[in-house]
């Protein structure tokens, strides 16, 4: 120890949620596009936030406003994008600009909820099936129990059964949520099964209970840690995947009705796109593609990034956060001297040189 | 004498596939007395490594299942103890180094981490946190022969808790200086250079022999009786190979636990170990004292192997061989398994099965008895 006590203190470490922090940045400052996703994602949700919570701040008109209605005619509903309307009114004078903001919430919302609650079941029950999966036994049974339910539920079409419920249960977001959902968690089952079978036999897990650890220790210590990682990548990835399939349910109309209440961007293209020539006001089509297209554009890249950050050998090469103790004081002197010695050694060979 | 810390008798692991029942270990029997030194070699797939996971029960079970036999370590029988209880048995008295140490250390953590876990694991079981069973009335005395200072850490005896100390469980965690001290100290003792950086790294950023030392460490730091080394060098090149090599037999000499030490290098064995014991097909064919194995074998199989030892000089190309290969578990041979590629085979050895261990030549006191399972025991030493 005495030898030891000579040696500076290692350098003070910032808290381990600091040190997250630090290094989750440098990884995206390394990285350009997901950076770009990681800021854009933030945009989002602190769009959404202001939304839900005071949008008077940022949503200047309700859904369904008719923002055209002058005291003098000729009243002109139609307008193209300008400062008043950033991105234009449509046919019944709504500004295009709030609608697109009132529909973030939701679609968000929609994309984090059915993604979210699918990673927890999902992760689950891939869990269990892929940790206890002996044959003979009862985790066996289960795990086949599990397995056969999710290709059940893996065979439904999602559309085809948005389809079927709006026209058992109706049209609305319960709709369009239930048919995503139905066909979204089997995904994470077999994801996490997958994972969990190729960990689980690893030497690692064998040591650990070499070592006397528990099973329910190794299930969470060294088996769902290995292989969290992918799956809150996959999460990230799916929240834009989510998304686009939530419009696109709505888009055939088996979601939410536009013009209406709540807005939506798959059924505001849907609109749109029949009730007015696209290429004359094409600003009523832009803004809730684009917004479709960004959103879902920016959990695809945040999710690369975080695949990224959340390897610890990119993470290490991209940070370079090695915990070396403080150089001595006395190195620079050192280097001093080292560099004037080989000068001078330098000078003497070219003087031998020209003798 | 001193109560032996394992005693394997009869042992028999088979192997339940769709195809069938394969006997990967069958009837072995071994004596590891305190502080010695036990290596065990043989061919790939003879069951070294089965035997080496049926020890602490590690096999999944099923597909393998322990047939017959009894495992008694430090006079308990570990085959009949339910799975539940299985985590008090494993990390109490028994260390596993594994063969693939680029696997071995969780990618997740950082070195520090998976050390101070097992450190943490022992500490549980000594202050009582964690149930422990104690295979045993009294725990091992580690204390062989005088310990180097390195070896301090290793030599606390295992102390049941007390009324007082069960009280509070929560003032007996371990504060991270301690920990940290003594993650440190066990690094030190595995020989690992600046162990305040390597602490902080993960297992990808260490070579191979480094992540072999750090797995040293981890079951060194559980203190165990007995350590099984499962050949913990083969995964490395050789000259990794050899100081981790070193690393062993100076940690032999200090930490005084007995080892089973798994290989198929006869050469590594031979260098390590106080005791050997040959296995074919599932079979131990041959046990005694190293120097008398490789002296005078006395299994034509063990005689074969050593003379296919390479040595450096040309002069005996083609290098001598055991023709034929091992047999395949489901077929095995009638009779003795080895007869097929034995030399010295005659019908008898066709017809019937190879006999039980039996002592060969005089047994001195204080030694270990030099066994084979040959008809021919005796005549082995007149084999070409």
């Amino acid at each position: 120890m005495d030898a030891y006590a000579s040696l500076p203190a290692p350098r003070r470490l910032a808290s381990t949620a600091g040190r997250t922090l630090i290094n989750f940045y440098k990884v995206m400052r390394a990285n350009p596009l997901s950076f770009a996703g990681f800021v854009l994602v933030s945009i989002t949700l602190i769009l959404s936030a202001i939304v839900v919570i005071h949008p008077a701040l940022i949503v200047p008109y309700s859904a369904t406003q008719n923002t055209g209605v002058y005291n003098e005619p000729p009243t002109i509903l139609r307008w193209p994008p300008s400062f008043a309307h950033p991105f234009g009114t449509d046919e019944g004078g709504r500004d295009i600009y709030s609608d697109v903001l009132l529909a973030l919430p939701l679609d968000l919302g929609i994309g984090i909820g059915i993604a979210g609650i699918s990673v927890f079941l999902g992760g689950f029950l891939g869990l269990v099936a892929g940790y206890w999966d002996k044959p003979g036994t009862l985790g066996g049974a289960t795990s086949t129990v599990i397995m056969r339910v999710t290709d059940v539920f893996l065979a439904f079409p999602s559309l085809l059964l948005a389809l079927a419920l709006l026209a058992s249960i109706g049209r609305g977001v319960a709709t369009a949520f239930l048919a995503i959902f139905i066909t979204w968690w089997p995904f994470y089952v077999r994801l996490v099964r997958g994972e969990v079978l190729a960990v689980k036999h690893l030497p690692y897990v064998t040591a650990a209970r070499a070592a006397g650890v528990k099973e329910t220790r190794i299930l969470t210590r060294h088996v769902l840690r290995n292989v969290f990682d992918p799956i809150i990548v996959y999460f990230t990835l799916d929240i834009g995947t989510v998304l686009v399939t939530f419009s696109t349910i709505s888009y055939i109309g088996a979601g939410i009705l536009w013009p209406g209440p709540s807005p939506e961007w798959g059924s505001m293209m849907s609109y749109y796109q029949g009730a007015e020539p696209i290429f004359i006001y094409w600003w009523f089509i832009a803004a809730p593609a684009v917004a479709i297209f960004m959103t879902a554009l920016a959990y695809s890249l945040l999710g690369d990034g975080l695949r990224d950050v959340l390897d610890p050998r990119t993470r290490r090469a991209l940070t370079q956060s090695v915990t070396t103790s403080e150089p001595p004081p006395e190195e620079p002197a050192l280097a001093k001297a080292t560099t004037e010695t080989s000068a001078e050694a330098e000078a003497a060979e070219e003087s031998e040189m020209r003798s | 004498m001193t109560e032996p810390v394992l005693t394997v008798e009869n042992l028999s692991v088979e192997y339940e596939v769709g195809a069938g029942r394969f006997q990967a270990v069958s009837d072995v029997s071994l004596v590891i007395p305190p502080g010695r030194v036990v290596g065990i070699v043989g061919e790939t797939g003879c069951g070294k490594s089965t035997l080496a996971q049926a020890i602490p029960r590690l096999l999944p079970e099923p597909p393998a299942h322990i047939r017959s036999g009894k495992v008694i370590f430090q006079g308990t029988d570990l085959v009949p103890v339910p799975k539940s209880k299985l985590p008090m048995v494993r990390g109490t008295g028994i260390g596993m180094i594994f063969q693939e140490p680029l696997n071995s250390l969780n990618p997740a953590y950082r070195v520090f981490d998976q050390i101070a876990e097992s450190v943490r694991m022992r500490h549980w079981r000594e202050t009582g946190i964690l149930p422990s069973f104690h295979p045993g009335p009294t725990p091992f005395d580690y204390s062989r022969r005088p310990l180097p200072e390195t070896a301090d850490v290793l030599s606390h005896p295992v102390v049941p808790p007390s009324a007082k100390d069960m009280a509070s469980r929560r003032s007996q965690q371990m504060a991270r200086p301690d920990l940290r001290r003594e993650v440190l100290d066990y690094l030190r003792l595995v020989r690992i250079n600046d162990p305040e950086t390597i602490l902080n790294l993960f297992p990808h950023e260490l070579s191979g022999g480094m992540r072999q030392r750090i797995m040293i460490a981890m079951a060194l730091s559980q203190k165990p009786a007995l350590l099984i080394a499962d050949e913990p060098t083969s995964a490395l090149d050789v000259t990794i190979q050899a100081q981790v090599l070193t690393l062993m037999k100076e940690l032999i000499d200090e930490v005084s636990a007995s080892i089973l030490y798994i290989s198929h290098d006869l050469g590594v064995v031979a260098e390590t170990a106080d005791d050997l014991g040959v296995m074919y097909a599932g079979r131990l064919v041959e046990f005694g004292p190293v120097a008398e194995i490789f002296e005078s074998p006395r299994h034509p199989y063990t005689k074969s192997l050593l003379k296919s030892i390479p040595t450096r000089y040309k002069s005996d190309w083609p290098m001598p061989t055991i023709p034929g290969s091992v047999p395949n578990l489901s077929q095995l041979p009638r009779g003795c398994r080895f007869h097929p590629r034995c030399a010295l085979a005659k019908p008898i050895c066709a017809r019937e099965p190879a006999p039980e261990s039996r002592v060969i030549g005089t047994v001195r006191e204080s030694e270990t008895p030099h066994k084979s399972a040959c008809h021919f025991a005796e005549e082995v030493a007149n084999l070409p």
